[in-house]
């Protein structure tokens, strides 16, 4: 008997063909991306609004759905970041109206989620267009959690910082600050802090031991990082100051503002432009001699101060 | 040829008689209806709700159909060895995976059709039962014919479905195979999300990595038009013809695939 | 003219584990042809193989190596399974065709199309006798009644080897019966009927050659006439009307005595007795006679012997 055909076949072309189809489709694909994108809406639906309701449908699975949330609300905030930076003046139908909603959920799911009543604290109080600037919205949130755990002396500190920073409310932020320090477990510095805003509130000095204790004191990375960015325009606001003193003298003693830079820079003696903590040069206005954040700076924008501040000495 | 269209015919007469996909079709036109009830206690966002939810059930629904009758014709036939019947005919393997597949498509274009039909007369009577001033107040007509581009996609999508059922069966159990598809499925709809990985982490080969997943996984978010279409959003052609291409694509390199697997079988 | 069937060599070896899988051989090297016009009944225990073989030679698992043709061809050829039909052990189709719609669709996988498939499938029935039953769904259908619509679409094509694995398995008597005399009518017509079985007395009667597959190993093949001598072994004598003593009275000439109770007893004499002594003997008691059977060696007492015969040999 010879030999016959009665063994498994061969599948090596239908290999070849599997390869090949598949390489179609990444290129179909990759053709089909670079033309029109589904329309997002500015606001995506989010069926479930309450956190109650939303309780009674992840069964008992409260934790897993507050981790799905959580990550959704990470790349929702993220996503809309990236969506402003790109879209730059046109920003209008941007909006950040679903922050607040996910992190309830998530906070109502995992009444414990830390990480969540933070990054609320940050993010809602943003100015736009990097966030809602929603102070209002911060404290609600915070507040709630206190609710569930009274001995987080975190979230307390965090509503100080956004009575100080973003409400300018520095009686409130005290208050804040001195119930925080009280609890135990709370770092040392924060009665002393209590009593610097009292007495100082909106000075730039307690404000930049405010943010070195955060930065210093935090595990947090992006707690960490957003205090940095706080501290480096403090930094060039005392910049900008002394550098508007030394125009007023300019002006004093020619008359007039400085043409520019180079002008400026040889009258007083200086090795060059000076560029602000991220490098960008600063910017002068020949007009008025007032000097300024440069236009593409990264530090925008800057803090506001009350209107009675004390120059550094 | 003739032996294919033979399997399919047989497919469809098999499916065509369970009550399963049957008892589908009810359900997806009982939601059709009910959701002209709920839409009464909208004030006037009825008619996006009932869009949305027809066509959210038109979804649904197939889906279960899809995998229903995918695993069912092939996995359960293989587990209950009805498959001998016809691998001793003169017939080759390829032919079976083919015929079955047509047999499969013919059922879901047939069962969509129904719910289709069911939805445009619900959204008829809508239209009749409403003013002047409502009509006008809609982004979209009530019985738009551009919800059919939604329900086309929705059908590609499913035909893809079907061919990922198809694929698992061919040597997975009836229950793993369910799974397996279903967990595709849902992995398919995240998939948009892997692309744009780079925005989310800051590692490389993480980044490598979802790019490629994205590429490999079957990727079904841009089947579903069916926001814009409610909003009465124009879909782009171009995305349309692309994105059917890429269905028959993957359907090809899926069944080609299962042929493969199913080739070298032994069944016991 | 090639044989029928036939195999030479063909081992299947399954990986059996999962951890670290171990080949477990299911059929080893088997050799053997059924020539044109012959019924081969392919007897063994559970597990021993068959139905690999029957599977194999259908290609619908694949050999480990060895070879094997049908018809001549090749198992894999697609074409010769025109010529073809298979019946597989506790057959399952599909719940919701009709007997009729199925064995349409198969016909017309044959090839068959219109008034001749029509008539092929109507004539199929009724040689199976479901002609009542054509129109039931499947899924509604017992055991039994599934196991004719097996032949039924083993049948539709006229097929030159058939090939049945357990056809008698899950009927009663009368459906054995049937399938008993089918086969006799396709050996008439010349068809070759390849079928594995355990119940031996069917293949005694039916068969040309049988072939004994123990643990996977061809332990005997030949003519049934050749395997079993024919010689008488005894006599089986049912007698009524008869008590303990008289019977007793027998002693050593009847080994073994069982009572049936009320009076009536099986008594089994060696081969060498003449029976009429014992008749008359017992009648003079006033016993009457029932029943006298000569007892022959049967293919099961061949079968035993070889199946002890190949456990002893340490396989």
């Amino acid at each position: 008997m010879t030999a016959t055909a009665d063994s498994r076949p061969n599948n090596r072309p239908l290999y070849a063909a599997i390869a090949l189809l598949l390489a179609a489709s990444f290129a179909v694909q990759v053709v089909r991306d670079r033309g029109w994108a589904p329309f997002v809406p500015p606001t995506p639906t989010m069926w479930l609004q309450s956190g109650a309701a939303a309780s009674r449908l992840a069964l008992s699975f409260d934790s897993l759905a507050a981790d799905v949330y959580w990550m959704r609300a990470v790349v929702y905030y993220g996503g809309k970041r990236l969506e402003s930076a790109k879209a730059g003046a046109s920003a209008s139908a941007i909006n950040f109206d679903l922050l607040y909603p996910l992190l309830d959920l998530v906070t109502s799911l995992d009444p414990h989620f830390k990480v969540a009543y933070r990054f609320g604290a940050i993010f809602l109080t943003e100015a736009y267009p990097s966030g809602p600037g929603r102070p209002d919205q911060a404290i609600a949130l915070l507040q709630r959690g206190i609710a569930q755990d009274a001995s987080r002396w975190e979230y307390m500190e965090d509503i100080g910082f956004v009575y100080y920073w973003w409400l300018h409310d520095f009686k409130q932020a005290a208050a804040w600050f001195n119930r925080a320090s009280e609890l135990p477990g709370a770092p040392a510095w924060l009665a002393p802090l209590a009593a610097t805003t009292l007495a100082e509130g909106g000075d730039r000095q307690s404000s930049r031991f405010l943010w070195t204790q955060l930065q210093q004191n935090s595990d947090i990375n992006w707690v960490k990082q957003n205090a940095a960015l706080r501290l480096q325009q403090l930094a060039a606001m005392d910049m900008i100051d002394e550098l508007n003193r030394r125009t007023a003298r300019f002006v004093a003693s020619h008359g007039r503002p400085p043409h520019d830079w180079r002008e400026f820079a040889s009258a007083e003696n200086l090795r060059g432009i000076p560029p602000d903590p991220n490098g960008e040069p600063y910017s002068l206005d020949p007009a008025t001699g007032h000097v300024d954040l440069g236009p593409t700076s990264t530090l925008r924008p800057l803090p506001w101060e009350p209107a009675a501040v004390k120059p550094p000495s | 040829m003739r032996s294919i269209w033979l399997i399919a015919v047989a497919v469809f007469k098999e499916s065509v008689r369970d009550r399963v996909p049957y008892a589908m079709v009810v359900f997806a036109i009982l939601l059709m209806a009910a959701s002209y009830l709920i839409g009464q206690m909208t004030a006037g966002q009825d008619m996006k709700i009932i869009k949305d939810l027809g066509l959210a059930a038109l979804a649904i629904f197939g889906l279960f159909i899809a995998v229903f009758i995918g695993i069912g014709l092939v996995s359960k036939e293989v587990d209950k060895k009805s498959v001998f019947g016809l691998l001793s005919k003169p017939i080759s393997r390829a032919q079976f995976i083919l015929g079955k597949y047509a047999g499969l498509v013919m059922t879901l274009v047939v069962n969509l059709g129904v719910m289709t039909i069911a939805y445009y007369v619900v959204l008829y009577y809508i239209y009749l039962n409403s003013s002047a001033g409502i009509r006008a107040s809609w982004p979209a007509p009530a019985v738009d014919p551009h919800l059919l581009i939604a329900i086309g996609l929705i059908l590609a999508e499913l035909m893809l479905v079907t061919a990922i059922a198809l694929f698992f069966s061919t040597f997975s159990s009836p229950l793993l195979a369910t799974l397996l598809t279903l967990g595709l499925w849902v992995a398919g709809h995240f998939n948009a999300d892997l692309r744009n990985f780079e925005t989310v982490t800051d590692s490389a080969p993480a980044v490598a990595l979802a790019r490629a997943l994205y590429y490999l996984l079957p990727n079904l978010a841009p089947f579903d038009v069916k926001t814009e279409v409610v909003y009465g959003i124009a879909v782009s052609m171009r995305h349309v013809a692309y994105t059917l291409a890429y269905a028959a694509v993957y359907v090809a390199t899926l069944l080609t695939a299962a042929v493969a697997i199913f080739r070298r079988r032994d069944f016991k | 003219m090639p044989a029928a069937i036939e195999t030479e060599g063909l081992t299947k070896d399954y990986l059996v584990g999962f951890w670290r899988p171990r080949p477990s051989r299911a059929l080893d090297a088997l050799t053997l042809q059924v020539e044109a016009g012959e019924v081969f009944g392919f007897l063994g225990p559970n597990g021993a193989g068959k139905s690999t073989a029957i599977k194999l030679l259908m290609q619908l698992i694949y050999p480990t190596s060895g070879h094997a043709r049908i018809l001549g061809r090749p198992v894999g050829d697609v074409e010769v399974r025109r010529r073809i039909g298979f019946l597989a052990e506790n057959p399952y189709y599909y719940d919701y065709l009709t007997a009729e719609e199925l064995l349409s669709y198969f016909a017309r996988l044959f090839g068959y199309s219109g008034a001749d498939a029509t008539a092929r499938v109507s004539r199929v029935l009724d040689q199976v006798g479901l002609a009542g039953h054509r129109r039931m769904r499947l899924r509604q259908l017992s055991k039994g009644l599934l196991q004719r619509v097996g032949l039924a679409q083993a049948l539709i094509n006229d097929p030159e080897v058939i090939f049945l694995d357990e056809p008698m398995s899950g009927l009663d008597p009368l459906g054995r019966r049937q399938v008993r005399d089918l086969i006799l009518t396709l050996r008439e017509r010349g068809c070759t009927v390849f079928f594995s079985s355990h119940i031996l007395s069917d293949a005694e009667t039916l068969c040309s050659r049988v072939g004994i597959m123990v643990q996977g190993r061809l332990v005997a093949s030949g003519r049934v006439s050749d395997m079993i001598a024919f010689e008488r072994k005894g006599w089986e004598l049912v007698v009524a009307n008869a008590s303990d003593e008289t019977v007793r009275a027998l002693g050593s000439r009847a080994p073994r005595v069982t009572p049936i109770g009320h009076g009536r007893f099986t008594i089994h004499l060696g081969p060498e007795l003449q029976p009429e002594a014992i008749i008359a003997e017992l009648r003079a008691t006033g016993a009457t006679l029932v029943s006298l059977n000569p007892v022959h060696e049967t293919l099961e007492d061949y079968f035993v012997q070889q199946v002890q015969a190949a456990k002893a040999r340490g396989m």
